[in-house]
């Protein structure tokens, strides 16, 4: 390539733009690896509501944690839910007061386990975005094939198109969004034009190193300064515009769009997947949890989630609220913004 | 909420694989994506998700062209 | 043939195990006595640590819980700049442990004692209900040589280098490999640093600060000396060795090499002038071949620890955080 990026995006005097990025990876990779302080003062990164597990409601975590405690049942999760506050505890204390949940590394770890204890009942916090829906649809079409009848599933699942319709109409000061890559591997990079178009804002598909990212930010900056709003990839040995076909009909099965709670943002409309039809057997109670319940007045979490505000603004960040007492969900997550935020800004 | 690793295919028999990953091998779910042993693959939550080209440099060169007209 | 409360109760069982298995391998002048303590020779500025192993899987690849529970205690001697010289070993034996597992573990440890240069001086068994796991405690004992330099995370100063000797996180990654049955050829680093030490001490070099890279790994440490010697630390994770395979282990987990726990590795921090001579030295010391300059001491109005990362930006490191719990999205 023959433009030095890194000089333009640190050198870059022009108007001040913002840039948000929608995926709790990016999140966590901006952090990580420094990105902001490459990037002229005048170009700013907001986090949006791309951590699943920040935009998750306290009802979903109460009914996860009531479903734990009943006897015969074991609640399977990844990692980070188990510290999310519902609106009295999280999984861990519950756990801890002797409740049954177990971590698995992949979603297909619960085939051996409900294998291994053919009497035990399993329920699955299927949280997620486009990319691990394809990948529950396809673990249930392995539970369905071998005829198990003892796993269901809690889902949280939720779609990007129509969030991000939402912080479009919500946040006039945004200039265009870093594009979730993988999200997009699934869903092609096409699924954004639409918005793209109506919002006349620009979005570049995004992977995931630190040169990667920069690339992206630099297409962004590019397009915003010769205000073209359309949908760049940058990830194209991974992307392509309709994305992969079978996985979303595989997706399409199984589930159908529903109204979904954000927290902080409320509810918005087909913005979830439940399962359909026949499917709704393997379903533990995912409908209509939609009831929020901030653990702490103060808690900005709604306002960090959609860009608003940073986590520095929030009365609670650093003080009363840090990663060994999170406040509200942005703390609990390795990949919400309070928490990257803290983790990589010294403490 | 996006964490997703490339690997190598080891073997498989259509509806799982051995993906290895720097060494690190791993059985996951091939259910999604059509591959064979040999290809590079991307891994997301235990799942195959997408096959990766073999040479990655080509479309480097044609995002870089592309990047340049901006 | 199999651990039962019997072995725990002073008598005959007990005496039997003892002679065959622990006295059997730990044969020594001292330990041969059978007195109710070691009298051994020793005077000067002693140094005397304790540590627990509480591990499991008890054996895994690269080692086990007996050469570890060595490695450990003479490496916590050696960073403080003594040499290791006798231990004791307090064994908390399960009930339906394998006697001959006891014994693989015995003969580590009593092998990796053999090459830190330390006698096992003095023993305790003890026998609990439980389904066959085993815990060690020991205490090292060790005396700093006078013309050894003083050294202590409180005495970086400006302008130090910062020596690493190896790669990160293997001990961590290779007992986590065990713990979920994860294929790799990743192997536990345990070793006891005693040559190296020696090495760097005997040199001549003026090293300010050892310590080596257990829990909470380099960062950890990193803010502990910056803490204590009211300075900032600056390094690279460029520089910073880690193993290929580990480092995949780490993204598949969503864990950080820089905050995992290793059992026989450590960090030097020396006078400027005496970064070369140091790198040579611990390269061409046993279990040194990686060693790696990667950072240096500044001044700096924070106590932070600042990481140049691979894309060129700068990160502070904070604290390790909960249990460093596998992330996976």
């Amino acid at each position: 390539m023959s433009v030095d990026y890194r000089t333009f995006l640190r050198e870059y005097d022009g108007k001040p733009i913002r840039i948000m990025e929608v995926c709790g990876t990016h999140t966590r990779a901006i952090a990580h690896e420094g990105i902001r302080g490459l990037l002229s003062p005048k170009i700013s990164l907001l986090s949006g509501p791309g951590c699943p597990v920040c935009v998750t409601v306290t009802q979903y975590i109460d009914t996860l944690i009531t479903i734990s405690k009943v006897p015969g049942t074991t609640v399977v999760t990844f990692g980070d839910m188990i510290r999310v506050p519902g609106s009295t505890q999280s999984l861990s204390e519950a756990r801890a007061d002797g409740a049954k949940v177990e971590m698995v590394y992949a979603p297909y770890d619960m085939i051996r386990l409900a294998k291994e204890h053919p009497s035990e009942k399993y329920v699955f916090a299927a949280v997620g975005f486009e990319t691990t829906a394809a990948v529950y649809a396809d673990l249930l079409g392995e539970i369905i094939a071998s005829e198990i009848t003892q796993i269901t599933f809690l889902t949280s699942l939720k779609i990007m198109p129509p969030v991000l319709e939402f912080v479009c109409k919500t946040n006039s000061v945004i200039d265009g969004f870093l594009a979730p890559g993988h999200v997009a591997v699934i869903t092609g990079s096409d699924v954004f034009t639409p918005l793209a178009e109506k919002y006349h804002l620009p979005f570049a598909v995004s992977g995931f190193s630190g040169e990667e990212i920069l690339l992206a930010i630099y297409a962004l900056v590019k397009m915003i300064t010769r205000q073209e709003a359309r949908v760049m990839n940058v990830y194209p040995s991974v992307v392509t515009p309709r994305g992969n076909i079978s996985a979303q009909s595989e997706v399409d099965r199984y589930f159908e769009k529903t109204d979904a709670a954000w927290r902080g943002m409320g509810i918005i409309a087909e913005s979830g997947l439940t399962f359909r039809g026949e499917y709704k057997r393997y379903d533990a109670g995912s409908f209509g949890l939609y009831e929020d319940v901030g653990t702490h007045l103060s808690c900005q979490c709604g306002l960090v989630i959609t860009g608003k505000k940073s986590p520095e603004d929030c009365p609670l960040f650093g003080r009363l609220c840090v990663p060994e007492r999170p406040q509200g969900a942005c703390m609990v997550s390795s990949e919400g913004s309070c928490c990257s935020h803290y983790m990589n800004r010294g403490d | 909420m996006c964490v997703a690793l490339p690997g190598k295919v080891i073997e498989t028999d259509g509806k799982h694989a051995v993906v290895d990953f720097q060494g690190n091998q791993v059985r996951v779910r091939a259910g999604l994506v059509a591959i064979k042993p040999g290809d590079s693959v991307l891994v997301h939550a235990g799942c195959i998700l997408q096959v990766l080209p073999s040479d990655e440099a080509e479309y480097m060169n044609k995002l870089f062209a592309e990047l340049d007209l901006l | 043939m199999r651990i039962t409360m019997a072995h725990g109760s002073g008598g005959q069982a007990t005496s039997e195990l003892i002679e065959s298995i622990f006295a059997k391998h730990f044969a020594n002048p001292v330990l041969s006595r059978m007195d109710d303590s070691g009298i051994v020779p020793g005077a000067g500025s002693l140094a005397i640590t304790t540590d627990s192993f509480v591990v499991t899987p008890l054996c895994f690849a690269g080692g086990n819980i007996g050469a570890l529970c060595v490695c450990g205690t003479v490496n916590d001697l050696l960073m403080s700049g003594a040499v290791p010289k006798y231990i004791t070993c307090g064994f908390i034996l399960e009930e339906g442990l394998e006697i001959s597992l006891l014994e693989e573990i015995v003969i580590s440890l009593a092998d990796t004692a053999r090459e830190a240069g330390v006698l096992i001086v003095a023993g305790d068994t003890k026998v609990v209900g439980g389904s066959g796991g085993l815990y060690i405690n020991t205490t090292g004992v060790g005396f700093v040589p006078d013309h050894y330099p003083a050294v202590s995370g409180a005495l970086c100063k400006e302008g130090d280098v910062i020596l690493l000797s190896g790669t990160l996180g293997d001990h961590h990654a290779a007992i986590l490999s065990a713990r979920m049955g994860m294929t790799n050829p990743i192997r536990s680093d345990s070793a006891p640093l005693v040559q190296m030490v020696k090495n760097l001490m005997e040199s001549g070099i003026r090293v300010h600060a050892m310590r080596d890279v257990t829990r909470g790994g380099l960062a950890t440490i990193l803010r502990e000396f910056a803490a204590a010697s009211d300075v900032s630390l600056r390094i690279s994770e460029k520089l910073v060795p880690v193993d290929t395979t580990v480092r995949a282990f780490c993204d598949l987990l969503g864990l950080d090499p820089l905050y995992m726990g290793n059992e026989g590795k450590m960090i030097a921090v020396v006078d400027k002038e005496d970064a070369q001579d140091a790198l040579r030295m611990m390269r061409g010391s046993t279990y040194g071949e990686n060693t790696a300059i990667i950072g240096t001491v500044i001044k700096c109005e924070s106590h932070h620890v600042f990481a140049e990362t691979k894309t060129g930006g700068t990160r502070i490191l904070s604290a390790l955080h909960g249990e460093g719990l596998p992330r996976i999205c």
